[in-house]
């Protein structure tokens, strides 16, 4: 039975049938991005006509289940108000989790059972079954919410209470030789299968949804916070390279480039000039490939454009005008092509000599007002921004 | 399709929402304030916020408090307290004109506690963080008059260390994300432009750069997307549409495009707006569509404010209007 299924069958039919929907809302990936929670629910369903006699008998159909709901709904809060931290309390909330994984009190609530009930009681091993269990449980609710904030943040919570051990007793000196060699894998043993667990778990996610910004978010934090026992250790480069096989999967991961954008600026940072040029120019070979291939894809260009900077090399700027030149001669109607020439046309101008200077931010004008004709929706943009050249 | 927006069919929608009590109803108790402050500010938008008893949401804005976990407003009675709760709950006091009828030194010290020493504000007790926290915060202390709690050395200057947070979450697109390192978002970028706009720190974004990353969220149809490359979604009509304003860029995508796409977003039966056409409605997409159509002028609705997403009237009763440009109203379609 796979998680959907399961829930399926806890909801019964109806919400079976919506739960199919959210699949479908997830691979279509649009999220609210709000400064509010919204259920997934809210996004992507077709409407259908529905008349007050057939709502009517759907609202009589679902009285049972909405009885039920509420009723252990109100069992659930009676419980949190008696700050009951019993086993039985725990799964009381993965019930009522389990119909509305939105409930964010009820995560609320499940945490303080974990923390005030049964972690005090619980040998270290104990506890750790207990987080691996709602680890299982947040893993197939994401698989039909794969955007709920909640779910997520529990997740995040289970890992930061991952106690030390199997292996010698946490309170050894740090410091101590056994400690330093064979002690801390064992210190650290079930924190490593933990955060390799969630490597799996995201691969899958991001699989699945390659833009899921949730997903991306809780792999900045897997990652930035493995155990330092960790193997195989996980180096910038490596996360470079998983951006070079989303980007090579598709070109259009945008999410994949930016990130590519902030482990190179770190890199970067800490080679030689003459490194760092090197990388520079593998880079263009990367964009440029992804440029050719959809010219108008926005992704590619939004990389190129922080690639040469606000301040780039002449050189660097004048062979990749040439560069955008060329590939605007064979695609001479994509606006994201026009518009990064006349960008750099207009930079460029400001390090030419002013008969250059002048002859380009006449190119530039000449493309900006070639876009008011093409690109009709912007056309006061690049107004102002014609503007702008003459300045 | 019509081309008009059917506002008494909109206004009995939304007084009829909490009449509807299906499964769905149950489901969504968790935004149940949320959802009452977009249906007044919806109402305000259509100059119909009479249409909801003024007394009785007050009285159920009180009954959210929560006492015991965090002296802080919930998303409905019995909830645990939360930032988001909170701020639904000062701006219905707000534009209730009840603000008198909050215990702000609470709520100022439960927003103060979430701050977090680099600077990220948290949404309660559990610690997640969120550049949508830091703009909520600010929001909150601006409606309760309490910003200047933020020149007080917490973990260090507040305000700086807030500010600090923000800037740190800027991409090299202009844009920003949910924290320092995420990727830019039509969202995001709305919450962090409009929180730098309350600190008078709009310096820090380059408008041309995040003007024009804004405009070509705009796609064909009309509508627009929060991220390159992903579909439309009538909510980005106010995230991306109200960031256009504050930075003074709104004229920089198609006006009559965008309002077609929101009107054709409505449902003429039953009333409300959905994401795109042919969808369910609901009440936050219901606001944010009227929110836009308002924003780029459309006739016969009320001002709202892009940096509150509230009616512009209120926002200049409590005297704390600051600079945007919205499109001048049209006189009809």
């Amino acid at each position: 039975m796979t998680p959907a299924d399961a829930l399926g069958a806890l909801l019964g039919d109806d919400e079976r049938a919506s739960g199919s929907e959210l699949d479908i809302f997830s691979v279509h990936n649009f999220e609210p991005g709000s400064v509010y929670r919204t259920k997934a629910r809210m996004h992507g369903v077709k409407r259908t006509r529905v008349t007050p006699q057939a709502a009517e008998a759907k609202r009589l159909k679902d009285q049972a289940k909405i009885e039920a709901y509420v009723a252990l709904q109100t069992e659930v809060m009676q419980r949190k108000q008696a700050k009951e931290y019993t086993p039985e309390a725990l799964k009381r909330t993965s019930d009522l989790l389990d119909l509305n994984p939105e409930y964010y009190t009820v995560w609320n609530y499940r945490r303080h059972i974990l923390l005030r009930g049964l972690f005090p009681s619980c040998a270290p091993a104990e506890i750790v079954n207990l987080l691996a269990a709602d680890l299982r449980l947040t893993t197939a609710y994401l698989q039909i919410h794969p955007k709920v904030y909640w779910i997520w943040n529990h997740r995040m919570w289970c890992l930061e209470n991952v106690p030390l051990g199997p292996g010698p007793d946490a309170s050894d000196e740090p410091g101590s030789s056994a400690a330093a060699t064979t002690g801390k894998e064992g210190r650290e043993g079930w924190r490593n299968e933990f955060w390799k667990t969630e490597l799996r778990m995201l691969e899958a996610m991001l699989d699945a949804d390659p833009r899921n910004f949730h997903a991306w978010g809780y792999r900045r934090y897997v990652v930035r916070s493995l155990p330092a026992s960790f193997t195989p250790k996980r180096t910038p480069q490596d996360e470079l390279r998983y951006t070079q096989k989303k980007i090579e999967a598709n070109f259009s991961n945008f999410s994949a480039w930016h990130l590519r954008t902030k482990l190179l600026g770190g890199l970067w940072e800490e080679m030689d000039p003459g490194e760092v040029k090197a990388a520079k120019d593998a880079e263009f070979e990367l964009v440029t490939q992804a440029l050719w291939t959809d010219p108008n894809d926005q992704s590619g260009w939004l990389y190129h454009r922080w690639l040469i900077g606000a301040a780039p090399p002449e050189d660097v700027l004048r062979r990749e005008v040439k560069n955008i030149r060329e590939l605007h001669e064979t695609e001479p109607d994509s606006n994201w092509c026009m518009n990064a020439l006349a960008h750099h046309c207009t930079l460029l101008s400001t390090m030419a000599a002013s008969d250059e200077g002048e002859k380009l931010r006449l190119e530039a004008r000449g493309l900006y007002e070639r876009l008011e004709v093409v690109d009709a929706d912007r056309k006061e943009r690049y107004r102002d921004m014609a503007q702008r050249t003459l300045s | 399709m019509s081309k008009i927006l059917d506002i008494p069919l909109h206004v009995s929608y939304i007084q009829n929402l909490d009449k509807k009590k299906d499964f769905g109803y149950h489901l969504t108790e968790h935004l149940r304030l949320n959802g009452v402050y977009w249906g007044l500010t919806a109402l305000f938008i259509m100059s119909r916020e009479d249409a909801l008893d003024r007394a009785e949401m007050i009285h159920y804005v009180k009954r959210c408090w929560d006492e015991e976990a965090a002296g802080t407003f919930g998303a409905h009675p019995g909830h645990d307290g939360h930032i988001l709760a909170t701020l639904s709950a000062i701006q219905i006091m707000a534009m209730q004109d009840a603000l008198d009828e909050v215990d702000t030194d609470r709520v100022v010290q439960f927003l103060l506690s979430l701050i977090r020493p680099d600077g990220a504000v948290a949404g309660d007790s559990f610690g997640e963080t969120d550049t949508r926290f830091s703009y909520i915060l600010i929001q909150c202390l601006t409606l309760l008059g309490r910003m200047d709690v933020l020149d007080r050395d917490i973990h260090r200057l507040a305000r700086e260390a807030i500010l600090e947070n923000i800037r740190g979450s800027m991409n090299f697109d202009g844009g920003f994300g949910t924290e320092p390192g995420a990727e830019s978002h039509g969202g995001q970028v709305w919450v962090c432009v409009a929180a730098l706009a309350l600190l008078d720190r709009l310096d820090v974004v380059d408008r041309d750069l995040l003007g024009a990353w804004l405009s070509e969220r705009q796609l064909p149809n009309g509508g627009l997307n929060g991220r390159p490359e992903k579909l439309e979604d009538v909510c980005y009509s106010w995230w991306d549409v109200a960031a256009l304003s504050i930075l003074g860029r709104l004229h920089w995508i198609n006006r009559d495009k965008l309002i077609a796409f929101i009107i054709g977003a409505q449902d003429l039966e039953g009333g409300g707006i959905a994401d795109r056409p042919g969808d369910w409605v609901d009440v936050f997409h219901t606001v944010f569509g009227l929110a836009g159509l308002s924003l780029v002028g459309y006739p016969g609705l009320e001002d709202i404010d892009p940096l509150y997403c509230m009616p512009a009237k209120v926002i200049r009763r409590m005297g704390i209007e600051k600079g945007y440009t919205a499109l001048s109203r049209m006189s009809s379609t």
